[in-house]
Order: C-alpha cells, then structure tokens, then sequence
C-alpha cells in the first residue's frame, strides 16, 4: 500500500509539474558535465604535455563542482517548496487522517528518492550527451583534427553525480518537509492566511527607486572610470553597491507599479490591463529580493558568457597554425639524428626533413668605450629609414633618446617594432645559413631566397614580434625599393656594402621554443661560414608528420607515436603539440569555467522565475476562476497570463542588460585586451546573445504553457 | 392593485443528474418558476436541498441536464461558453458568499473590473461608480485593497461591482453566509433598498430566514423539488414575514436544523 502510494505519487508530481523534473534533470546534467570534464578529448590531450596545469585546473574543478553543488542546492530547494506548496493541501489531508508526520516525511523521501533516480537517469543520458558534443565541438574548434575524439562517457563522473544530486535532494527535503509538517494542519488545508497587500507608502517607494537608481550608477560610473584591478576594495565596492542597487530598485520599482495601474489613460482599463498589472506587481513585489537575486544572476551570467566568448575567440588563432611550420625538432649530433631521422622506423613519420643553422655574428677587433664589444654590422642609413618611417610622436621619443626598452606588440606600428628588433641585437646579430632558411621556405610552397653574394635577407621571428601578414613587412619592403631607385645600400658588413633583399615570408624556426631569437640575418652559406662566431653555432633537424598521414590518421595519433619513438632515442627534441598545448590550457582554463557558470547562472536565475510565476498563478488560482465569472473569456485570461510572463522576465533581464553592458565594457578594457581579433568578437558575441535569449525564450514559452495549461483545467 | 410586470428569468422543468446510469443523483428533479421584474426573490432549502446547483444552473456556472432558463427572453442555459462570457458580468451580476474579491486589486479596481472585462468604457461609468458608492457607503475604501477592510466592507464591494455594469438580474449565493450580524443587516438593508428603489430584480439562495425575511417571495427547495412558497403581503412588517418563515419551517420539520 505504502509502496504504491510513493510509487503513484512520484509519477503524478513529474507528470503534472514538468518543469519541476526538468530543473532536477538540469542540476543532475550541469552536475555531470562539470565533473566529466578530465574525459573530455582537450583535457586529455593537454594532459600529455601540460598534465601538472592540468591536474591543478581539474583540482580547481572540485571547487567548482562544490560551487555549483551550493548554487543548486538552492534551486532544487525552490524547486521542491513549489512542488510540496501544490501538495500542500494532500499533506494536510494525510495528517488529518491520522498519518503520522515521521511517516509522511519518509513517504516524501521515498518519493523523491523514485523522482530522483529518473531525474537521475535522464540528467545523466542529457549531460553525457551535451559532454560528448562539448567535447567534440571543442577538439573540432580548436584543435581541427589535431586532437582526436574519444567517447567521453566516465564511470567517476557519474557516481559523483548521483552522490551529490542525491544528497542535495536529501538535504532539501528533510528541510522543507520538517518545515512544511510543522505548519498548523489548517495551513496545510486551506492555504496560506490572507496575505497582507502591503504596498507601502509611497514616499519610500520612490525613495527606494532612487537610491537604488543612484547605487547602481555609482557602481556604474566606478566600475567604467575608476576600476583599477579585479581585487580588493574596488571589486567589493562595485559588487555590493550594484547588488543593494538592484534589491532596492526592484522594490521600489515593483511598489510603484500600482500608480501606473491608476493612470488615467483609456488603455489601463480596457480588459484585464490592471489586473495584468497587478498581478505582475504582486510577484515581484513580495519578491523583490528574488528577483533582484535572478537579476543579479543575470547580469553575472552576461558578463561570463561574453568573457567566456572572447576567451573562446582568442582561441581560434591557436587551430591556425600561423608561423609554425614544423612538428618536430631534434637536436644531438647531427649525422647520428639524420641517419636515426632517415632509418625505418622512424622514417614513415618523417617529411620535409630540414638542417637548420644558426649562430651569432663575429665581433669585430676593435674594442668601444665601456668595454663593450664592437659590431661588424655598419646599419645606420637602415636605422634612418626606419625612424623616418615611424609615427611622430614615436620618432621624437627614439631620436631624443627617451626609448630605452623596446616592446613588442600589436599596438605599435611595425616600423617600431621591427626597429626594436634590429636595434636590441646590433652586436652581434643571428645568422640563418640561407640554405637552412630555403628548407622552411620550400616546406611551405614558397620560392627560395637565391641571394647575390653581397645580399641578406632579415628575418623576425613572427612568435615573437605581430606582423600584420607574416608573408611581408611592407613598411621595410618601401624602404628598400627606395633604396633600390637610388641605388644605395643601407647597411654594410665587415665595411662592405650589402644590400638588403626584399621582405620575406616569416615562419616558425622549430617547432616550439628551442630558438628563441627575435630577429636574424639571413646570409649566403659562404658568408655564414665567414661570419659565424663558432663558439654559438647550434644545429636542428625540423621536420613535419607527412601530409598522407595526417589525412589518413589526423595529425594527433602520428605525432604521439612519432613521439613515441623519439623518446626512446638517445636525442634531445621538441613538438609543435607542446605549444600548441600551452597556448590551449589558457583557453580551456579561461573558457571552460566562466562558460560553465555563465550558463549555470543562467539556468538557475530562469528557473527561480519560472517556479516563482507558477507558484504565484497556482496560489492565485481562485482570482482566475472570478474573473471567468465575471464574464472573462479565457483568451482574455491567457492573453493577461502571458503578458505577465513575458514582464516577469522582461523586468530582470532588462536590468542585467544593463548592467551586465557595463561589466562587458569594463572586461574589454582590462581583460580581452590581449586578442587581436576583434572582428571576431561581434559574431561570437551575438551567438551568444542568441543563446541567452533562445534559453530565457524556452523558459518563457514553458511557463506560459503550463500557465495556459492550469487555465483551461479551470474552467 | 397589481401592475403587470414583465417575466425577467423563467425556468423550465429544470432537471441536472449526477453520477452515471446506476448511480444518479438527481440535484434537481423538474424545476420550475418565473421572476418578475423588480422581484426580489429568495430559495431557502437545506444542505443538499438542491438550491446551490439551481442557482448555478442559472448562473451558468453548471449546464442542466434538461430544462432551460430562459433570461429576458433568451435561453442562456444553451448557450455556449463564448456567449455566456458576454453574459457574465453584464447581464448577471453575482454575489458570493466569501466575496471572491480579487485581493490584489483595490476596491474600485474590483468593482470597474466587470467593465474593464467586457471592454466597456469606464471614465463614462464614473457617475454610476459615484452613485453605487456613495450608496453603499464605501467612498473611502476605495483605495483600499481587500485585506485591509471588513467583511462587511468587502461584500459591500462585492455589491457595488455586481450591480456596477447594470444588471438584467443579481444572484446571491449566501451573501450573508460570512458576515456578522451587524454587517449581514447593513447589506440586506442595502439590497432592499436597491430592490425597491431602482427596481432591480435579485435572486438569494439562503439557508437563514433572518435573510430571506428581506425577500418579497420566497421559494422552499427539497430534494430537487420546489415544493412550498411564500409571498410577503404589501405593508407586511418584516419582523412578521419573520416569523411566518420560521412557523413554516417548524411546521415542515421540526426545527431549521433539520429541514432547511
């Protein structure tokens, strides 16, 4: 008897409240996916190179994890008060009956335990399905075939899920149940006594308005022109200003709404306009600090999603390889690695071998003042050029001698930062052998360099130092065809004249950071011979994963098995994965998280003001039945009941909106700073803004027709 | 001498069953009755008599299951739910025992809401508002909402928005049935005076014969039957019609307790 009780009761509160068993189902997926991420296929990749960043982001993800644990403990907890409030009337019935509260709290607990093993099983089916197109849609973005795919199912994850979903669950009951069994049997009966209209008076209401109006634009005005950094004082000052900001703006707001009830206008009292009104200013009324909560979620939920966004679209220049152009580089004796690089084993893994060379320049005989070593490079009608090509206002800072450091960055024109460049390693510049550089060149399908005997190409390290197009510098191109015209050359070496050939297409050196230079002269083989400084001569051997077996294989299982390999031998190497992985931590750590509590924040704050509406129209039922005998049509009533809807998540929202404009400003200035393309932003930033409103759109359009529901079970 | 008057609600052999083949309840078993214009009339009838699901028929809140009521002429109980919404609120005005005040709505949004329902223009109900008010004495709880006034104050309310869109016919479920005495006074003296000053016909379903003693007829229901009435004569003090009631109701079966 029991057993059936619990087991028919279970299935009538999911089939009558939808939405109370799609927020379990929610909280259990979000549970999951959180906790399922050290499977996901970028984590696993990063585990290989970066595992001791990796293993320390998954430890935060406990955190996490017990953070949004909290979060929806809360939600589950208004989620289990609305579905005990529709039931109230059975409980009280129960008790009256003579059952005993003990036993009505276990009955409650069996029930929910039966809810919750299916919330269980679909929450789990949904996140394992929603990791699995994370997974998949990430290693796709970013890793384009890089990084392979693995079903992402994991055994851990799910025992953690059904532990902490259940014991939230547990919690909330026991709470709500030993609360709702406290109550008189008359209120489990009947209902709440009359609630008081306190609207208060209208003095504080406006008073309220305006304080919290005045709160949050200090909190505007300090977060736009005065916020330094995202710790201390400033932070807390903005936070708590905006949150008591929006608490008290909604509750005046809400109060006042009864004075647009009372305009005088024809519109306010054709059809159930007042009621509308009225019952729109009831809910968040009497709610004021919920809703100004769902506001603030909102808003928070704004800010890391477009953060998350723009982490994310940093994230694109990483699939591109850009300047690297190799997978491999070793280094050891140079005979024993070619002959290794060329034998069986290895050889199938092994393309468009290269012998790079590099090395310092000589120092010239004499020595200058100071002690300092003499240059045999003579640059300085290069160097005239150069500065005659800048800016004015960077010009007057390098000829009065105020430029002391040099930068690299995207921000400067190029002509600076090229400068900058030459200017650091005067003294003794790398050298590149041109046939080292000609390898590069023909690996990636351009025209080798073919230099006269008194000609050099430069060369930037384009990891180093942002090119607008890494394939040619046009400032420095304009410099030489001018000097070309007048038939005059820039620079001299060892006092002979050598002229410059023309901008080059730059590329990756090795394939990750063993060359660490910014810029270097590309020189005949002979004059390599003649100029390098021996003692700093170094050799590698680059070469790439064959074409044929990344399309057959992806280029992620040949290069850990070619890995594999290299390990095994006695050399010294690096790949391209470890800077790939590198720059990919960043992204995963940055996006992963502020992406995941965006949507958490998200869903939590949609929920509370789904449950509240339905809660409010549930207690409010008997209004609805009045009107109807009043002569309402039940058009007219759904008509009302929708519009309430669409205030309820119009009024939140719109704040966040604002709001959350102003935390997106600030975050541009401070913290997206570092991505170059902002072109980028615009799309990515309006995927998501459709994303944010395609949810608060399902919300809607699930409550209304649930609403819509109860009033046709009216009438 | 008795003017003609016109038949404002007439109901026809009424019959509504519940339950099915084996198992019917008959709540009402072939009614029927006329009102006259300007009538006040009232059912008295005991629990289970019969006399909420009549006064629903009527109301249109329930269907019969055959006979028809027939509202200035037209068969509302035929109607379907589009029609009757257009009847509610504007042909019929209703009063409840508990009121049914919407308790988020001040008083005169209550009592306007009837007009704002069916779309009608109420800056020009303003006179009417003015007058009902004033009459029934609740000028300065008009910005009140209903839980911060009396239950008097409330079903006064309640009046002033049943009788707001003027009403071919008001029908009063217990009006008084939560009231204090005082208060259930107060209101019966206000519809009498309403019944006979502006003429306006009311139907009152109730159990109490201090009430029904406010009714120019009064109509005794029993098991779905209509089998006994009372008229008040002309210049028959209420105390006396008063009593008459309470005689029937001994006469009919010992004591109120029991019969009605």
């Amino acid at each position: 008897m029991f057993s059936r009780m619990v087991y028919n009761s279970a299935r009538r509160s999911r089939k009558e409240n939808l939405i109370y068993f799609a927020t379990l189902v929610t909280a259990i997926a979000s549970f999951y996916i959180i906790l399922s991420l050290g499977r996901q296929d970028i984590i696993l990749f990063l585990r290989e190179f970066e595992s001791d960043a990796i293993n320390s982001l998954l430890a935060q993800m406990s955190i996490v994890y017990i953070f949004a644990l909290f979060l929806l403990f809360f939600l589950i907890l208004f989620a289990n008060q609305y579905q005990l409030k529709r039931r109230s009337k059975e409980f009280g019935l129960y008790i009256i009956l003579g059952m005993r509260k003990k036993r009505l709290i276990l009955q409650l607990l069996a029930e929910g335990l039966i809810t919750s093993i299916l919330a269980l099983i679909g929450g789990i089916l949904i996140g394992g399905f929603l990791a699995e197109i994370i997974s998949l849609t990430v290693s796709r973005l970013v890793g384009q075939g890089i990084i392979g795919h693995q079903i992402s199912l994991s055994v851990e994850a799910i025992f953690y899920t059904i532990i902490g979903f259940l014991f939230i669950q547990f919690i909330a009951l026991i709470i709500l149940g030993s609360k709702l069994f406290n109550q008189e049997v008359y209120k489990l009966l009947y209902g709440e006594v009359d609630k008081k209209q306190n609207m208060g008076h209208l003095k504080y209401n406006v008073l309220n308005l305006l304080v919290g109006s005045v709160l949050l634009g200090v909190a505007y005005w300090i977060a736009l022109y005065h916020f330094i950094n995202f710790t201390g004082l400033h932070m807390l000052l903005i936070l708590s200003l905006g949150c008591l900001g929006t608490i008290l703006f909604m509750r005046g707001f809400a109060k006042l709404l009864g004075l647009l009830a009372n305009l005088p206008k024809s519109k306010t009292t054709k059809g159930l306009h007042t009621f509308t009104l009225r019952q729109f200013q009831e809910n968040i009324a009497n709610k004021s600090i919920s809703v100004a909560v769902t506001s603030i979620l909102i808003t928070l939920a704004i800010i890391l999603l477009a953060n998350g966004a723009s982490i994310f679209v940093g994230a694109e220049s990483i699939s591109t390889k850009g300047s690297w152009v190799y997978d491999f580089t070793v280094n050891g004796n140079s005979q024993k690695v070619e002959k290794f690089l060329n034998s069986k084993k290895m050889g199938a893994y092994v393309e468009d071998l290269n012998f790079l060379e590099i090395g310092r320049m000589k120092n010239g005989d004499k020595q200058t003042e100071g002690n300092m070593p003499s240059s045999l490079v003579e640059w300085s009608k290069l160097r005239q050029q150069i500065i005659k090509a800048m800016p004015n206002d960077y010009k007057e800072q390098v000829l009065s001698g105020n430029m002391q450091q040099y930068s690299f960055s995207s921000e400067n024109p190029e002509a600076v930062n090229i400068f900058g460049a030459l200017e650091t390693s005067q003294i003794s510049p790398y050298l590149i052998r041109e046939s080292s550089y000609n390898g590069i060149l023909k690996a990636v399908g351009e025209k080798p360099l073919n230099l006269d005997s008194n000609e050099i190409a430069l060369y930037f390290n384009p990891d180093f130092i942002p090119f607008e197009n890494i394939d040619s510098i046009p400032v420095l191109d304009n410099i030489l065809e001018e000097a070309i015209k007048k038939e005059e050359s820039l620079m001299s070496i060892n006092n002979k004249d050598i002229y410059i050939h023309s901008s080059i297409p730059m590329r990756g050196l090795v394939a990750d950071r063993s060359v660490e230079i910014f810029s270097a002269f590309i020189v005949p083989d002979y004059m390599f011979k003649q100029l390098i400084n021996k003692e700093t001569y170094v050799s590698y051997w680059n070469f790439r994963i064959p074409q044929k077996l990344q399309e057959q294989q992806g280029l992620m299982k040949p290069m850990l098995e070619a890995r594999d390999i290299l390990k095994s031998s006695e050399f010294g190497f690096e790949s391209y994965l470890q800077n790939f992985g590198r720059k990919l931590f960043y992204v995963v750590a940055g996006s992963y998280v502020t992406l995941y509590m965006g949507f958490l924040f998200l869903i939590i704050s949609c929920t509370v003001l789904a449950l509240q509406f339905l809660t409010q129209m549930k207690q409010t039922r008997q209004r609805y039945l009045t009107l109807s005998m009043l002569g309402a049509k039940s058009t007219q009533m759904k008509k009302s009941m929708h519009r309430q809807v669409l205030l309820t998540f119009l009024l939140p929202t719109f704040l966040a909106c604002v709001s959350g404009t102003v935390g997106i400003r600030v975050m541009n200035s401070f913290v997206t700073a570092k991505i170059d393309d902002n072109a980028l932003l615009y799309p990515i930033a309006l995927a998501f803004a459709c994303v944010v409103i395609l949810i608060l759109l399902v919300y809607g359009i699930a409550v209304a027709r649930s609403a819509d529901h109860e009033i046709d079970k009216l009438l | 001498m008795m003017v003609r008057q016109e038949k404002i609600l007439e109901v026809k052999n009424l019959q509504k069953n519940y339950g099915k083949r084996d198992n019917t309840m008959k709540a009402l078993n072939g009614v029927s009755f006329d009102i006259l214009q300007g009538e006040f009339l009232g059912i008295m009838g005991a629990s289970g008599s019969g006399k909420t699901t009549l006064l629903n028929c009527i109301a249109t809140i329930i269907k019969p299951t055959s006979g028809s009521v027939f509202l200035s002429g037209k068969n509302i109980s035929s109607f379907d739910s589009k029609d009757l919404a257009d009847y509610r609120g504007t042909r019929i005005g209703y009063l409840f025992q508990d009121f049914e005040l919407l308790d988020n709505l001040t008083g005169k949004e209550n009592i306007l809401l009837p007009l704002a329902i069916h779309g009608m223009d109420v800056a020009k109900a303003s006179i009417k508002l003015d007058e009902l008010v004033d009459f029934l004495e609740i000028t300065n709880i008009l910005n009140k909402f209903p839980s911060q006034m009396s239950g008097g104050e409330k079903q006064r309310v309640a009046a002033a928005r049943s009788l707001i869109s003027n009403p071919d016919i008001v029908l009063a479920d217990e009006p008084t049935g939560s009231l204090d005495t005082r208060s259930a006074r107060i209101l019966m003296n206000k519809l009498q005076e309403i019944n006979h000053e502006s003429k306006k016909t009311i139907l009152m379903v109730s159990h109490d014969p201090n009430t029904t003693s406010f009714c120019s007829r009064i109509l005794f229901i029993q098991d779905g039957v209509i089998f006994h009435e009372l008229r008040r004569k002309q210049d028959e003090s209420r105390e006396n019609f008063y009593q008459r009631i309470l005689n029937l109701v001994a006469q009919l079966g010992g004591g109120s307790a029991n019969v009605l």
